[in-house]
């Protein structure tokens, strides 16, 4: 049976849960690593050629055009009912939602949830005297203290923001002021929303300020590298590269997590979950179905969050994947949880994200004012919402 | 009579054999043509009539549709444009390079075959893995070019960032990796010609350099012409470098982007196949506009014997 998932550093630990499973009901599974990049360009191919694999990672992002057919992705909901191992309140209910059809069939299984949270070079920290930040720290304090740790003669600067981190960062900025990205009912952009747009000016702020390095050191570099290499204090990561982070000696020597930034409507980490999703029309529906289950079951879930592969989608029994790196503050991502903000898609998110990383280009490298670049873009993103109708 | 007859028989008996060998050794090809190059032609031109569903289904026709929003799409203009530069800029740099080096690995010297496999490696190691490693040397902050730039009192240069270099930044990467391609097929056209020339140049008292455009030039202008229509086909196709090296987020994205790269965004990224169609079957008919002319001017300057 054949496993399709993109992040490589997650393999090691979901190899050692499949092989569980593989000991206890003699089925195979070989896991396929396609890179997020490639993963949706290679899984659309194998839908239309027929050629899926039998289980594989689901996206918020993603999953209306594939729920948008019923003989696509294999419907679980009378599996669920009849499963003793799943039950579906055990898993966030906006999670569970995410991977329902609009006739409400259970398409998916919650796999993990992630959150974000903010890593700083503490050595910094105490260069510049700044206590280390807590939970009450707003994104006023947050602008201020990215002044005072840049440094531009020695080459380093407060933070390192950039339209591709919108899901750590700029995102819940948005939501922590009381803005949003698009409506409840995903038929308009929150662009033009005045909230929206006072969060992207602190943004705008905070390079006005010079506490980010050049926009093309921050476009050409990924946000953990220039933390890595010391060229800035602080930035934003979600809990899905923690695996890749904790193994870096300059991250373990200087490196600590603490909570988002508070806004006036409070911390809004942006929260998504992955889920586990098998082929309608796969040859091994069964025992697809039964490593699915096998998977979103509390055993699995746990060996998943202790092997600090990620949080467990499980509710409850994500302290264990605290306990995996006892070296950092990973309670705060756990936190993070308790203010969590649905990550913002629609039926086709793609089409208005693609334009959305284009205009903000102009916005964050200073091209164009933030309030006109948001205001522009909130008319052509009704635009694209209007047409997925 | 029936003398004659038999030999009529047996010709046709060879030519029948003949025929059906002929046939057999290029029907590999010619599948291959079929099913991945023409078929795929006339579904993109058809597809592009229509609006595209996920998946291959729920397709509807559309008309001009596509094409109209083409020609209204600045960034597909713009595209053209980014296209058509890395194309000037890369095809007679890497030509012109490729023919000197070529040149001069023709000549007899030490460690020739392995100064023509260094030359050719660039071409056999794959696209994106040396994507990886110019990005790094191109890297404004960590990069190899700005760090001797700094270490020489110069201001460092964005390579890949600023707009109004980073698509000469893409070809010089382009040429590098395509001179040793071009170099093997010039290499192949100079041992065509005969010797006998440069000794008759030599005793008329010929230098190098009248030598070279005198001789080597009009005699490997087949070759030239074979290698100028397949690079500038090649260099019209740019993707990868692009995708690796640019990519979301990067200002010089508008001013680098090629037909290709569009194609791959609406086409892939965005589900919207049918307007990626159109943006193929416009560098498709650009491709064979320059084609055709490339074609009429071949009779002005290539020498066939």
């Amino acid at each position: 049976m054949t496993v399709a998932i993109w992040d490589s550093n997650q393999e090691p630990g979901l190899k050692e849960i499949m092989d569980d499973f593989t000991k206890e009901t003699g089925i195979g599974v070989d896991i396929q690593v396609t890179p997020w990049g490639e993963y949706w360009t290679m899984l659309e191919a194998a839908t239309q050629g027929g050629e899926m694999p039998d289980v594989f990672w689901m996206h918020s992002d993603q999953i209306a055009t594939y729920a948008a057919y019923d003989d696509i992705l294999l419907d679980l909901t009378d599996k669920i009912e009849r499963s003793d191992k799943i039950d579906l309140a055990n898993y966030p209910e906006n999670l569970v939602n995410i991977y329902q059809n609009e006739k409400g069939a259970q398409l998916g299984i919650p796999k993990d949830i992630d959150t974000c949270a903010v890593w700083y070079n503490k050595k910094m920290f105490d260069e510049a005297g700044i206590p280390y930040p807590t939970a009450d720290w707003t994104w006023e304090d947050f602008r201020e203290i990215a002044k005072k740790l840049t440094n531009k003669e020695k080459g380093q600067y407060g933070v390192t923001i950039k339209p591709g981190s919108y899901q750590e960062s700029w995102y819940s900025t948005i939501y922590a002021y009381g803005g949003e990205v698009i409506s409840e009912d995903k038929k308009t952009s929150g662009f033009d929303n005045p909230k929206t747009i006072e969060a992207m000016q602190l943004i705008e702020g905070i390079i006005k300020d010079g506490s980010m390095p050049e926009y093309s050191v921050v476009a050409e570099n990924g946000t953990d590298a220039l933390m890595e290499a010391g060229t800035v204090a602080m930035s934003f990561q979600g809990s899905w590269m923690i695996p890749e982070l904790v193994k870096n000696d300059f991250v373990k020597e200087n490196c600590d997590i603490a909570p988002l930034p508070k806004g006036p409507n409070g911390t809004k980490s942006i929260s998504n979950g992955l889920g586990w999703t098998a082929s309608a029309k796969g040859a091994h529906t069964e025992e697809a179905w039964k490593l699915i289950e096998y998977l979103g079951s509390k055993e699995a879930q746990t060996k998943q969050a202790e092997l600090g592969v990620t949080m467990a989608a499980y509710k409850g029994v994500s302290d264990n994947w605290k306990n995996a790196q006892p070296n950092f503050n990973m309670q705060a991502y756990l936190d993070m949880l308790e203010d969590a903000q649905a990550y913002p898609s629609s039926k086709n998110t793609q089409v208005w994200y693609q334009v959305l990383m284009e205009r903000m280009v102009d916005g964050f490298s200073g091209a164009k004012p933030m309030d006109k670049v948001c205001k522009d873009f909130a008319v052509e993103m009704n635009q694209f919402l209007a047409e997925e109708q | 009579m029936s003398k004659v007859n038999n030999k009529e028989k047996k010709l046709t008996n060879r030519r029948r054999a003949e025929f059906v060998w002929g046939w057999l050794f290029i029907l590999p090809t010619l599948v291959g043509l079929i099913i991945l190059n023409i078929i795929p032609i006339f579904q993109t031109v058809w597809q592009s009539f229509y609006k595209t569903g996920a998946f291959g289904r729920g397709y509807i026709f559309v008309g001009l549709d596509n094409y109209e929003r083409l020609f209204s799409d600045g960034a597909v203009w713009q595209a053209l444009i980014n296209t058509l530069k890395y194309a000037i800029v890369e095809v007679p740099i890497s030509i012109a390079i490729a023919l000197i080096i070529a040149v001069m690995l023709n000549a007899k010297m030490q460690g020739r075959s392995a100064y023509r496999a260094i030359y050719f490696l660039p071409m056999v190691v794959a696209p994106a893995a040396t994507s990886m490693v110019w990005k790094w040397l191109f890297n404004t902050e960590f990069g190899l070019f700005n760090h001797v730039f700094k270490s020489i009192g110069l201001k460092p240069v964005a390579w890949l960032s600023n707009p109004g270099i980073a698509i000469y930044s893409l070809a010089a990467v382009g040429i590098w990796s395509v001179i040793g391609y071009n170099m093997v097929l010039f290499l192949a056209g100079l041992q065509e010609i005969p010797k006998d020339y440069y000794e008759a140049a030599q005793i008329d008292g010929a230098n190098v350099f009248q030598q070279f455009f005198k001789i080597t030039v009009p005699l490997i202008s087949p070759t030239m012409f074979f290698v100028l229509v397949t690079r500038v086909i090649g260099s019209m196709q740019i993707f990868d470098s692009i995708y690796m090296m640019i990519g979301t987020g990067s200002p010089a994205l508008k001013k680098t982007q090629s037909l290709v790269y569009l194609f791959y965004r609406y086409a892939f990224v965005e589900n919207n196949k049918g307007y990626g169609s159109a943006i193929v079957v416009l560098l498709l008919v650009v491709i064979m506009i320059i084609t055709i002319f490339q074609m009429i001017a071949q009779k002005k300057w290539v020498h066939y014997n």
